[in-house]
């Protein structure tokens, strides 16, 4: 009786909730362009909530993982697969990130639930350097972008690799475990006995948990990101192209503030090999997957502050001396 | 039975996400946001959405037995801690007390979901141009020459002029009406067929399938176009220290979605210029010559024809992709 009555009232909700969103639509279509807006702030809105509706779908799928992980994965299958030698398990979460297809602002939810299931800290962050930068779609894009040339992916996979190793290896000499914001204890393993369709259901709903507490990092990333785009003038930085080491920290910092998905990024770093050269451009391709703006904010709603801006500098770094480094060999 | 206002709001949190993107596509406004390459992906997100969205409804009611059982539930997390400090450090379900902070964090959600109901999707303009770096990133690509491409012309100029011709007048049409276009694949004989038609065809015709293609190979070895006619669209934009006659008509190519728009276009001459502003829509036609600014060579085009238009459909224009296999 109680149940029938409830499942009556859980429609007659959602009717009204869709109602309501109609009422909106209807209305807003009416508005429209009645406000006496300044161009330049509808330049940011079309930019902010395009980087919105590009990154959407990656995040949803990013939150289900994340659900999928909680329900479905437990501690001992971690412990299990996670090398105890250090060094091993640097190198395996960076080719798991390799041949895992994420992209950075979908990768934050995940090794979120990861560590929290027990993934020591370098190995999560091995795993979020490479899972962005090097996948297929990521590659093809390279090849097309720098006209059909291997030697720019080739080179943007490979020193990207060594340097999420070198960057993960580090981190696990530096930084201590328990860097996690706050200790997320989750509701573990009573679920074992329940079955399958239960278990899907319960990995739903912590999913939609996940995707509120993710989503206002990401609309304030999306937002600092479009304001960037649309008052920072690129013209100035430009003319001062010719030192390398110069040309290596803008082209850094470009991909650091444009925060642009990896598997689009590749073009915009081609319209630039005509000014700058091959080892900035580099670090464009290989950095901005790694860290930017965007996937900054959304990693202080799981780390500390402190821990955020280490991994931020010790990734800076790393790419910066490899690229100055390799420079006079490609 | 309890109502829970919180889920109840992010119940409707989610279903308008999904009813955002399920707008844009309807309107077609998503081509001003996203390459349509991409539109099943952004589809997809809007179906998960209105999934979730009837899955976070069941959570807006409780009879009070699922109450105690969630109770339960937490107190067994909190076991080592006090409880005080595990609820306000525990991962956030939605129904703990409205808080200031939450009020901020529900705010911020809602921020886009408002800004992309009620202003209208603006096309990019030249003030976006100028700030992408303007001409000066648009100075040629690299310089390969790639000697075995050199076509021997004459074979192929007669038949392919009606040719030509056919798909200039189909593409238009296509242009018009269809928002959901497919994603344009083409095969690597479509690839090599129209990179020869740039080199056959009396008059070089910049569709907007065709336009990045044409663009790049055009930059990439300026002297071998030099005389040859050209027929184009775009906008014009302006940029401080240019001549007084000349100007940029230029378009924006999109990867993925605006944010990484990078600008293309051609520097133009034309004796009308003064009286042409920035983003007006122009169709052109003109003859192609080198030149240099600031140190780089760059196609220049001297237009001998042009007409104002209105501002396409769709503006934007999306690299083609090949398939490799």
């Amino acid at each position: 009786m109680n149940r029938v009555f409830r499942s009556h009232i859980i429609d007659i909700t959602g009717i009204i909730l869709i109602a309501i969103l109609v009422y909106f639509i209807s209305f807003s279509s009416g508005l429209g362009l009645s406000f006496d807006i300044p161009p330049s702030l509808l330049n940011l809105n079309v930019i902010f909530i395009s980087i919105l509706i590009e990154a959407l779908p990656f995040v949803l799928i990013g939150v289900l993982i994340a659900g999928f992980i909680q329900i479905f994965i437990t501690e001992d299958h971690i412990k299990r697969w996670i090398p105890k030698n250090r060094t091993a398990a640097v190198v395996m979460s960076c080719v798991a990130g390799a041949l895992f297809p994420a992209c950075e602002c979908g990768i934050v939810p995940i090794i979120r639930r990861l560590m929290s299931k027990g993934v020591p800290v370098y190995a999560a962050i091995g795993f979020m350097l490479t899972g962005p930068l090097i996948n297929p779609i990521v590659i093809a894009s390279t090849y097309m972008a720098f006209g059909n040339d291997f030697e720019m992916a080739g080179l943007r996979m490979g020193l990207g690799f060594l340097i999420a190793i070198i960057v993960a290896f580090s981190v696990s000499i530096i930084f201590k475990s328990g860097q996690l914001k706050e200790s997320i204890h989750l509701p573990h393993s009573s679920e074992k006995n329940r079955s399958f369709l239960d278990r899907v259901w319960s990995m739903l709903t912590p999913s939609i948990d996940e995707f509120f507490d993710m989503a206002k990092y990401l609309i304030i990333g999306a937002l600092l990101a479009s304001i960037v785009q649309v008052y920072m003038p690129a013209k100035t930085f430009l003319q001062s192209a010719d030192n390398p080491v110069v040309s290596l920290l803008i082209m850094m910092g470009f991909a650091y503030v444009l925060s642009l998905c990896s598997e689009a990024d590749a073009f915009i770093g081609a319209s630039f090999s005509s000014i700058f050269p091959k080892s900035s451009v580099l670090g464009f391709l290989i950095f901005g997957p790694m860290i930017d703006f965007k996937n900054t904010i959304m990693m202080l709603s799981v780390f500390r502050m402190k821990f955020v801006l280490g991994i931020l500098a010790l990734t800076a770094s790393v790419v910066f001396f490899t690229l100055l480094f390799v420079q006079n060999f490609i | 039975m309890k109502i829970h206002f919180q889920q109840a709001l992010r119940a409707l949190i989610l279903l308008a996400f999904c009813g955002l993107i399920f707008q844009l596509h309807h309107t077609g406004d998503i081509t001003k946001y996203i390459n349509p390459k991409y539109v099943r992906l952004s589809q997809s997100a809007s179906i998960l959405f209105l999934f979730l969205f009837f899955i976070q409804i069941t959570r807006i009611w409780t009879s009070k037995g699922d109450e105690v059982v969630h109770k339960h539930h937490h107190g067994q997390d909190c076991f080592h801690q006090d409880d005080h400090t595990c609820s306000h450090h525990h991962h956030d379900h939605g129904d703990t007390p409205f808080t200031v902070k939450k009020l901020l964090s529900y705010s911020i959600i809602l921020f886009p979901l408002l800004t992309g109901f009620f202003l209208p999707a603006k096309t990019l303009d030249a003030s976006i141009a100028e700030k992408k770096g303007g001409l000066s990133i648009l100075g040629n690509q690299k310089q390969e020459v790639n000697s075995s491409e050199s076509f021997d012309e004459s074979d192929f100029d007669l038949e392919d002029y009606s040719f030509e011709e056919e798909i200039a007048e189909t593409g238009e049409l296509e242009h018009d009406l269809s928002v959901n276009e497919e994603a344009e694949e083409i095969s690597n004989e479509e690839f090599e067929r129209l990179k020869k038609e740039l080199y056959s065809a009396p008059a070089i015709k910049m569709d907007d399938k065709v336009f990045s293609l044409y663009y790049e190979e055009i930059s990439k070895d300026i002297d071998k176009f030099i005389g040859r006619e050209i027929e184009f669209q775009g906008f014009i934009y302006k940029e401080d220290g240019l001549d007084s006659n000349q100007l940029v008509i230029s378009r924006f190519l999109i990867t993925h979605c605006v944010a990484d728009a990078s600008m293309i276009g051609f520097l133009s001459e034309i004796e009308e210029a003064p009286e042409l502003y920035d983003n007006m829509w122009v169709k052109v036609s003109g003859v192609i010559e080198k030149a240099a600014y600031n140190g780089t060579e760059m196609p220049m085009i001297k237009i001998k024809e042009w007409k104002e238009i209105e501002e396409p459909f769709i503006p934007y224009l999306y690299p083609l992709t090949i398939k490799i296999l």
